[in-house]
């Protein structure tokens, strides 16, 4: 019918992804690599703490290839949350968006490095959010979360999940099953970052 | 331009919200709750005959949080429905989208409440199956079935209900049954209780019909008979092993599933011509359609 809307589609999805990319990191722990996100433009970096876990040498490689080394400056293991610093100033940060205002149906995608493809995306819904999910209600009650319908795969962990306009509103955690991923809502990282690191590296 | 992939996402997520004023949460088995919609303002609701194990103290969770009791008013293993009478009224009815609507390649959304909030996954129609009558439309998608989502809606780019989804009658797949189907097995259960089948009495296979006859009536296969129960209509009405049924009540039939097909709630009790295929020759026979027990 309209080939232009298809048209439109594909090149406003690319154009995204690549914004997105830029703020997207790997983080190399010495048995692969996991994926990151950059939070603050000094360095601050988040990801989960399942990528980072009783590592050290820690690296992380930028999305222009360049190799940093890395300390993590916050861990917390039932968030599944970690927060990095690497020597740097002036990265490329992902735009934050709203996870409190999640509708399910709506657009998403997810960006990391599965399987070891650096930078690849998945896309689908926002199947549901909130702590009542099925798969994840009764792991840790009252913990909230974002479940995804999308291809998500090892290697995606601690990526960014973003909304149609490029937002943050999650990082990549969990897979419960081949096309349903778990996500961990921008809110709940917002929280944990000013808990642990107060407000100063926060100028978001 | 740059706003297509919000606009997406917004009607996405509209008609996930405005299919969602008729999707409700179903309480009738032990393990997780599934999903349903409203039929009738005054209280119908249709959801998949699998989620119902117990029919005692059936609840639903509605759409605006409330909760009410329902009773089961008929259930067909057939196609996985089951009807419910709940004690509310003032519903919310969905707005249909008809069959030819619906086209392959067209985006759909999979919606249900089973955690008393919406959730939904986004797919596209695989393939279509449409019998000649409205006993079998179905969709076939690639939609993810969340836990609970059975019993739940597809709901089409728009926020129509295209169907009722079932993960109980395809291993692998996700089914819908559409609309005409949905209307025709509910009407049946209101009516009766149950679904009404026409019964004949045969055991069939497929057989490639000879190449000359195939070219002269068009059609290239029929139904082999290899068994004919006793005392049932195909028996009365003349069938013998061996025949091959052409057409029921002028219905080309080339596999099973077109008999069965033919073989709908409404012929029962009427004598239909049954066009068959016997040493050679087309021949027609006329059968009083039973009723499958």
């Amino acid at each position: 019918m309209d080939n232009n809307l298809l048209q439109q589609f594909n090149d406003t999805l690319a154009d995204t992804v690549e914004r997105v990319q830029a703020s997207l990191v790997q983080i190399v722990n010495g048995r692969g690599a996991g994926a990151g996100t950059i939070w603050h433009p000094d360095g601050l970096i988040v990801t989960n703490a399942h990528v980072v876990r009783g590592r050290h040498g820690l690296h992380v490689v930028l999305s222009g290839g360049q190799r940093l080394p890395a300390a993590v400056i916050a861990y917390d293991e039932p968030l599944d949350l970690a927060a990095l610093s690497v020597e740097a100033a002036g990265l490329p940060t992902i735009a934050l968006g709203d996870s409190r205002q999640v509708r399910p149906g709506q657009w998403v995608m997810a960006v990391g490095h599965p399987w070891g493809v650096i930078g690849a995306v998945t896309s689908g819904v926002v199947i549901g959010a909130g702590a009542q999910l099925p798969e994840v209600g009764q792991m840790q009650p009252g913990r909230e979360w974002i479940a995804l319908d999308l291809h998500m795969r090892p290697g995606h962990s601690g990526g960014p999940v973003v909304d149609s306009a490029g937002r943050l509103i999650g990082i990549n955690t969990m897979i419960t099953g081949p096309d349903v991923g778990f996500a961990i809502p921008v809110h709940v990282v917002k929280a944990f970052l000013k808990e642990r690191l107060g407000t100063q590296k926060m100028a978001v | 331009m740059s706003d297509i992939l919000q606009t997406l996402s917004d009607a996405l997520a509209d008609a996930v919200q405005q299919a969602g004023r008729s999707i409700v949460r179903v309480e009738a088995r032990r393990r997780m709750p599934a999903s349903g919609f409203v039929w009738s303002a005054d209280g119908l609701m249709v959801t998949a005959h699998h989620v119902v194990e117990h029919e005692e103290n059936i609840r639903i969770g509605l759409p605006d949080g409330s909760q009410t009791k329902a009773a089961l008013v008929g259930r067909d293993p057939n196609t996985d429905l089951a009807v419910l009478r709940a004690e509310s009224g003032g519903l919310t009815v969905p707005v249909w989208a008809e069959a030819d609507a619906v086209r392959v390649g067209h985006l759909a959304l999979a919606v249900g409440r089973p955690s008393g909030q919406l959730q939904a996954t986004l797919g596209v129609i695989s393939a279509l199956s449409h019998s000649p009558n409205e006993t079998h439309f179905f969709a076939q998608t690639d939609v993810v079935m969340y836990p609970g989502f059975s019993g739940g809606a597809l709901v089409s780019a728009s926020g129509q209900i295209i169907g009722l989804n079932t993960s109980a009658l395809m291993r692998g797949a996700s089914l819908t049954v559409q609309t005409p189907t949905l209307r025709f097995v509910v009407e049946s259960l209101l009516r009766h209780g149950r679904m009404r089948r026409g019964y004949l009495g045969v055991g069939v296979q497929p057989a490639r019909l000879p190449k000359a006859l195939a070219e002269q009536i068009g059609q290239k296969s029929g139904v082999l008979v290899m068994s004919v129960e006793p005392e049932s209509p195909a028996e009365r009405g003349g069938l013998f092993m061996g025949d091959t049924i052409l057409a029921v009540d002028g219905q080309t039939i080339e596999n099973g599933e077109d008999l069965v097909s033919s073989l709908g709630g409404g012929r029962i009790g009427q004598s239909v011509a049954v066009r068959i295929l016997r040493g050679g020759q087309v021949q027609e026979l006329q059968i009083t359609i039973g009723e499958r027990g």
